[in-house]
């Protein structure tokens, strides 16, 4: 499959073309559509030897992926070319040339003529191949193609000059009327063929104008916002007009003393006592950790390694719950105000009462709010990307005050100027909700953005709302944002207003495979296959049980673990019978990858153990929201393959 | 590069004769594919009793991808008297010869966009002419910037700028013209000698990639 795309122009016309040209740069595309295992192309090499034979100077050269991608392709090449360079010379097909030309004032050199080639789309080539004439034929002719496979591209029948089923034209290619003819006579189709009035091909179908318009806007589409990206069946339909509903409280809670990034918390209680709601049971143990309290009173049961929703055994306490939900004597509210609270004191309550981020990564949110740095912007993330979860959507609804009031404590605590909510154009109700309840606020407002794969995730968030790039290996704060989950900031309101700790949280049971679809508020430590339970188990075969969303969520093999502190949802969605095969190098995983970066690569890195290219690469900026898996058209399992080359890097960085 | 728009009402209407089992294939759902009216369309047909089932996957054209998503279809496939699928004509082409024997239907037209790759359309089209004028055209392609495809300069027939055949549609040779005038190589254009579109280089290379 390693067909050519472009080839070198002949030596005698590469001589008159260079005759009077010198101080070249040689800009090179690594081709498409090939197997991935040869990086280099030969044809740059054979230019500079050819070049540099004739006693011209070759000021420098880059190769480079894809380079008809304009937008990573500008940057690219942004800093290479050196002073001096009098021409570019691009050895591409003819888009890669027309990009480079568009972006450069120093005039190209097209070294190379482009070939053309069956079957462009899809996976890679195939026999069949599509005329894109705007008006299928297949209905008619059984699905084979008489614009393509006819090499008169006759709409109505043979010409008459078929030898042998053989066409006059070409007598290797078969007679596509003739195969209309027996593939319909195998169907009993015949008479329907006959009964066609006759077809005329209207060329006027394909218009220029609907052809650029259509391209503007879709190029529009995809690059506003953020680069990349894509757009998964939402399937929100199944809960996002559901109510929230409070969860039966659980017989026993099951509280892992690690629901965050960081370090453990170390326990507080002993088996055999008693707690009550929002009583600390656990202390963070580190800057980077975070306190743990009850959700429940009753008695402790055990204080053991439990199974976590990330597969490993980690410390956790049991309570069996005496059902009274008894408040503990600490959970009272602030008693001041946010005009009287000092920055210091909101932290502190933040702290106290084991808030940390409830999208998913569960960073401790007191170290967010001391960042150190000047912030201009704190952005509360009610994108909700991910296809199926609607937990945040219901919140927005239902706990409207509350995110308003969460989101003027960050400001405070983190001095900022303006807030913005940014909720995506999919909920129109939250959306028209936030905005009536922040009417007539100076310095908060409500960004409607576009619905796009992984908007929620911070980074992109950033770009979205307030149009600024977090570089690589930076934090939001470093470009003076904050961003905080919806969760978050409500449970930060909770804890300043009620005085209650982060004992519960909205989680949406969702999915194809699930019987019944609800949101709820469940308290932290229920089991998993409770809730399951609950909405009357799973239907069907091949069941995938994810806590999370369908793209990032992570896989449970084993139902029996708790609900954390991140669980913003648990789905049961078909399972994917995929099965990879090798790479075609079809670029679509670098056009839809949000952080810029080249996953076909790393696959290709970590298939040879290559520790060090991937951290080339910046294998480390990926936060592996499967954009790349999604689209991959030869179905590779791209973020596994990235889970197992950030390791490799990892390793590497601790053996130096 | 493809896009696919819906056939019309009528027109899948009278291809749906009995039942049908539909197929949609997203692959190139981020390039362009009427989402949004397929499943207004396909609730439709449910809502009326003629779907058997329908199965969304991606990629089609990959035959080995598509026989290993159609297995667990196969009953509502064989219940079904049309196969409806909703594709570029490359899948509709690809399921008609694994059912041979089935009615399969398309039920999009496709339209060809620049660009070959990638996922976003793009700006800029190459015909793969196999004789590249990029070198005395500033890098815009006379191929397919000029609707005529002339490569020796405007015919004469642009008014303010706008191409005689099609007036939405900028004049190719005044791209090129600008663009030379604006690094000072007009003379580029003045040395270069009468030059000849030859055809045999698009088949030869046609013919060299079928042999591959």
């Amino acid at each position: 499959m390693n067909y050519p795309k472009f080839v070198l122009k002949d030596k005698a016309e590469l001589d008159a073309l260079l005759a009077d040209k010198d101080n070249l740069f040689v800009v090179s595309c690594n081709k498409c559509f090939k197997e991935i295992e040869t990086t280099e192309e030969p044809e740059a090499a054979e230019f500079i030897q050819l070049a540099t034979e004739q006693g011209k100077k070759i000021t420098g050269s880059v190769q480079v992926d894809f380079l008809c991608n304009s937008v990573l392709t500008e940057k690219k090449l942004a800093d290479v070319i050196p002073e001096g360079t009098e021409y570019i010379v691009t050895i591409a097909c003819g888009l890669g040339i027309q990009t480079v030309a568009a972006q450069k004032d120093i005039p190209i050199i097209a070294a190379t003529n482009s070939l053309n080639y069956i079957g462009h789309h899809g996976m890679a080539l195939t026999n069949k191949t599509c005329g894109a004439c705007a008006q299928c034929y297949l209905n008619l002719t059984g699905g084979i193609c008489p614009i393509v496979d006819c090499t008169k591209s006759l709409l109505n029948g043979q010409c008459g000059g078929a030898k042998n089923g053989k066409c006059e034209i070409d007598p290797k290619k078969d007679c596509a009327w003739e195969n209309i003819y027996q593939r319909l006579e195998k169907q009993g189709r015949q008479q329907e063929f006959i009964d066609q009035p006759v077809q005329l091909r209207d060329y006027s179908k394909i218009n220029h104008k609907v052809i650029t318009e259509y391209v503007k806007a879709v190029r529009e589409n995809r690059l506003e916002g953020f680069y990349g990206g894509v757009h998964p069946c939402e399937r929100k339909e199944f809960t996002e007009h559901v109510a929230l509903q409070r969860f039966p409280e659980p017989e026993e809670v099951v509280i892992p003393t690690s629901m965050h990034v960081g370090a453990p918390a170390t326990p507080i209680v002993a088996v055999g006592d008693y707690v009550k709601v929002g009583q600390k049971i656990a202390e963070a143990s580190a800057f980077i950790s975070a306190n743990v309290h009850s959700s429940v009173s009753g008695t402790v049961t055990a204080v053991e390694p439990r199974l976590h929703s990330n597969g490993k055994e980690v410390v956790s306490i049991v309570i069996k719950s005496d059902g009274k939900n008894e408040l503990h004597e600490s959970v009272q509210p602030a008693g001041k105000s946010l005009d009287e609270l000092t920055k210091e004191e909101i932290v502190e309550i933040v702290k106290e009462k084991g808030i940390t981020g409830m999208g998913g990564a569960g960073f401790p949110t007191y170290v967010k709010l001391m960042p150190g740095k000047p912030i201009d912007y704190v952005l509360i993330n009610g994108s909700e990307c991910e296809p199926l979860l609607t937990a945040d959507h219901r919140a927005l609804l239902e706990f409207t005050d509350e995110i308003l009031f969460g989101l003027k404590a960050i400001m405070k605590a983190v001095d900022a100027p303006k807030g913005i909510i940014v909720i995506e154009n999919n909920k129109p109700d939250a959306i028209e909700a936030m905005k009536a309840k922040i009417e007539g606020i100076e310095n908060i407002e409500v960004c409607e953005a576009a619905t796009q794969y992984p908007q929620g995730a911070e980074k992109m968030i950033i770009k979205r709302a307030v149009n600024r790039q977090v570089p690589s290996g930076k934090l939001p704060a470093d470009v003076g944002c904050v961003v905080s989950n919806i969760s978050t900031a409500i449970a930060i309101s909770d804890a300043i207003q009620k005085g209650m700790p982060l004992v519960e949280r909205i989680v949406t049971i969702t999915g194809e495979r699930m019987l019944r679809k609800a949101n709820y508020i469940v308290k932290i430590g229920t089991n998993v296959q409770d809730l399951i339970d609950y909405c009357g188990g799973t239907t069907g075969e091949d069941v995938t049980i994810k806590m999370g969303g369908p793209m990032m969520g992570a896989v449970l093999t084993n139902t029996e673990v708790p609900v954390i502190k991140g669980t913003n949802g648990v789905i049961a969605v078909p399972t994917d019978h995929t099965q990879e095969v090798a790479c075609i190098k079809c670029g679509r995983c670098v056009d839809v990858c949000p952080m810029e970066l080249a996953p076909l690569n790393f696959a290709k890195y970590v298939d040879e153990g290559n520790a060090q290219a991937l951290l080339d690469a910046n294998i480390m900026d990926c936060f592996q929201c499967r954009c790349c898996e999604y689209i991959c058209s030869s179905k590779i399992p791209l973020v596994t393959k990235i889970g197992v080359g950030k390791t490799m890097v990892m390793e590497m960085k601790k053996k130096c | 590069m493809l896009m696919t728009t819906l056939k019309s009402r009528e027109a899948i209407a009278s291809l749906v004769d009995g039942k049908a089992f539909i197929i949609n294939c997203h692959g190139c759902k981020e390039v362009g594919f009427p989402e949004a009216e397929a499943n207004e369309l396909e609730k439709e047909l449910c809502d009326a009793g003629k779907v058997t089932g329908i199965m969304t996957t991606d990629y089609i054209c990959n035959p080995e991808n598509l026989k290993l998503r159609l297995k667990a279809y196969i009953p509502q496939i064989e219940e079904a008297d049309t196969i409806l699928i909703l594709s570029c004509g490359v899948g509709v082409q690809t399921v008609a010869e694994i059912f041979e024997d089935k009615k399969v239907c398309a039920a999009c037209d496709t339209i060809e966009l620049p660009g070959y790759q990638g996922v976003t359309a793009l700006e800029v089209d190459c015909d793969q002419c196999g004789e590249c004028f990029l070198n005395i055209t500033g890098g815009i392609c006379p191929i397919t910037a000029c609707s005529k495809s002339l490569v020796n300069g405007p015919c004469g027939g642009t008014k303010e700028g706008k191409c005689e055949v099609d007036s939405n549609m900028e004049c190719g040779w005044e791209r090129i013209y600008r663009r030379l005038e604006a690094q000072g190589r007009l003379d580029v254009l003045k040395k270069c000698p009468t030059k000849l579109h030859d055809f045999s280089t698009v088949k030869a290379t046609g013919a060299c990639k079928q042999s591959e």
